[in-house]
């Protein structure tokens, strides 16, 4: 565990939630501060449960967490959070009538924004930054899979929440979209909280200032992106044919191979990315797990 | 305990967390700067709370826009059809079939509104401070005055002479609407469902077809108004209606905590 460089935002302790004998958050704590924090996994880690824990879109069983030093587990301090809160899910939902601006100004009188004029002039600018201005008087119906996406997160960044919480929000979106995503996310960044749960390693690489990896309901790590990749270090090599020792392995397109693992006596080693450190960063957790099961046996 | 910590610089903020705008741009403060402070020996202004009132007069028009009209409209053609046919062709209302005629077409509305709590947008607006109850209730207002105002019709194509008792008969339908409300609430409340409204309308039909022929007799909601235990059953009818117009609300509720006992038996397993 590392310090934050800024007093935390976003605080919980032991959060705990099981759907039946399946523990899809197991004792979960962690601090976020101010800035882009990834959050990586493998399906069914957790990420999305624990980004609707945090969402308040779902109770924890046990544990607690604060935002902004509201206490969600009253109404009053749930409110509280929800009013700091922009949330963009994994599958975002629309009224595929509404236009672009009407969806977005229908999520802000949610957001308790009462006053017309000041509220319009709110959705017009969020719907400026995420780039849709142009198209805010087309029905969602018909936008594109990349245009609705942007629009879930006008609908998040609305009102200017302090804590923002984004589940896979590049999912499906083409490599322009994507640039695009990473942009708007980066400046949603400036000067508030964002968690952003994703399975693209590069988005972690460019965006995040710290990193957080799940697997089976648990953090297995903590960090910064560096400090992620810094544990392939040494541990990544390069070959001509596929090595049998290797934890993953596959051909590039140069033609050699890239091995990830405990690396042979005099192998060539090659600079690691984030995703070898997530890689064996996974590995090494089901390795743990198997060895506690054999001990449980 | 697993303990993490991320983050990195930023600033804050209102009194509920909102990021702070820099003067006159209307804009997030950018740059991971600290954003607008307030001048020394200045408290942050609170932001005032909305009035609730407020916040309805403004969901009215899109809450309306959101509303399942054409299930809606299906139902209630339906079930005015129903009632209305047979006088149209014969010119007159049997009897014996006019009280089938009016259950058959509160219980085709009941199917159009069990699409009520279908809401596209649910998850997209699971964190939004205005709570559930509050747009479910008001859906549900929008939608009374046109359910009083098809059911009024619906009884009036029943010609006088054969028209069952209207109060026993509106409770009836109440019952069906109010059920029909709380089968799409309750796959909300238990699966998350955002639409419900298929699988409510077919539990509802289910239901409403099944009851009659497997009921036991002394059970029996569905008697004739001629019977001795018309007024007895139709307590019951009311006993159902408050119970489930209960029950709805308490699906409608966002609880805190998760219920003890859930928790208490996933943790068995």
């Amino acid at each position: 565990m590392t310090d934050l460089p800024t007093p935390p935002t976003v605080s919980a302790a032991g959060l705990t939630l099981r759907y039946g004998s399946t523990a899809a958050l197991d004792d979960v704590s962690l601090r976020l501060g101010a800035g882009v924090t990834g959050l990586l996994g493998p399906n069914g880690a957790g990420k999305t449960t624990l980004l609707r824990v945090l969402a308040t879109a779902v109770p924890a069983d046990r544990g607690a967490f604060t935002v902004l030093g509201h206490d969600p587990n009253t109404t009053a301090g749930r409110q509280n959070v929800r009013r700091a809160l922009g949330y963009l899910p994994q599958t975002p939902g629309f009224h595929p009538d509404f236009t672009a601006f009407a969806f977005v100004d229908y999520v802000a009188i949610l957001k308790e924004m009462t006053n017309r004029a000041a509220r319009h002039r709110e959705v017009r600018r969020v719907l400026d930054e995420v780039g849709l201005g142009d198209v805010r008087g087309k029905r969602i119906r018909r936008l594109s899979g990349g245009m609705r996406q942007r629009v879930a997160l006008a609908a998040a960044l609305v009102g200017g929440p302090g804590f923002l919480v984004l589940d896979e929000p590049t999912v499906g979106l083409d490599p322009e979209q994507r640039m695009r995503f990473r942009e708007l996310i980066a400046s949603a960044g400036e000067g508030r909280t964002v968690l952003l749960s994703t399975h693209q390693t590069e988005d972690v690489a460019m965006l995040c200032h710290r990193v957080i990896v799940m697997a089976g309901g648990v953090v297995r790590f903590e960090g910064t992106p560096a400090e992620l990749t810094a544990r392939a270090d040494g541990r990544v090599w390069s070959s001509t044919e596929r090595d049998p020792g290797a934890r993953a392995g596959w051909r590039t397109g140069t033609g050699s191979f890239r091995n990830v693992g405990d690396p042979p006596e005099g192998a060539t080693l090659v600079e690691p990315t984030l995703e070898d450190g997530y890689l064996l960063t996974l590995d090494a957790s089901d390795a743990a797990s198997a060895s506690s099961s054999e001990v449980t046996a | 305990m697993r303990g993490v910590t991320a983050g990195a610089a930023g600033g804050r903020d209102d009194r509920h967390g909102r990021v702070a705008r820099g003067h006159g741009s209307g804009r997030p403060t950018p740059g991971g700067a600290p954003p607008s402070q307030p001048a020394p020996g200045r408290e942050p202004r609170p932001r005032p709370a909305p009035s609730m009132a407020g916040i309805i007069r403004a969901l009215v028009l899109p809450v309306a826009r959101t509303l399942p009209w054409l299930p809606l409209a299906a139902g209630g053609t339906v079930g005015l059809l129903l009632v209305g046919v047979p006088r149209l062709v014969s010119g007159e209302t049997p009897d014996r079939i006019a009280l089938l005629l009016l259950r058959g077409a509160g219980l085709a509305f009941g199917l159009g509104l069990a699409f009520l709590m279908d809401d596209p947008a649910r998850h997209t607006t699971a964190g939004v401070p205005v709570r559930r109850a509050v747009r479910a209730g008001l859906r549900v207002a929008l939608v009374a005055p046109v359910a009083v105002g098809w059911w009024t019709a619906a009884l009036l194509l029943v010609p006088a002479e054969v028209r069952p008792p209207v109060g026993d008969m509106t409770l009836e339908a109440a019952a069906t609407a109010v059920l029909a409300l709380l089968a799409g609430a309750a796959a909300v409340r238990m699966r998350d469902e955002p639409e419900p409204g298929q699988a409510a309308a077919a539990a509802l039909l289910l239901t409403g077809l099944a009851a009659p022929l497997l009921m036991p007799d002394r059970w029996t909601l569905f008697v004739q108004p001629h019977a001795d235990r018309w007024d007895e059953v139709h307590r019951s009818w009311a006993w159902l209606l408050a119970g489930a117009a209960l029950v709805w609300a308490a699906c409608l509720l966002e609880p805190v905590r998760r219920r003890r006992f859930r928790a208490v038996f996933a943790s068995r397993h």
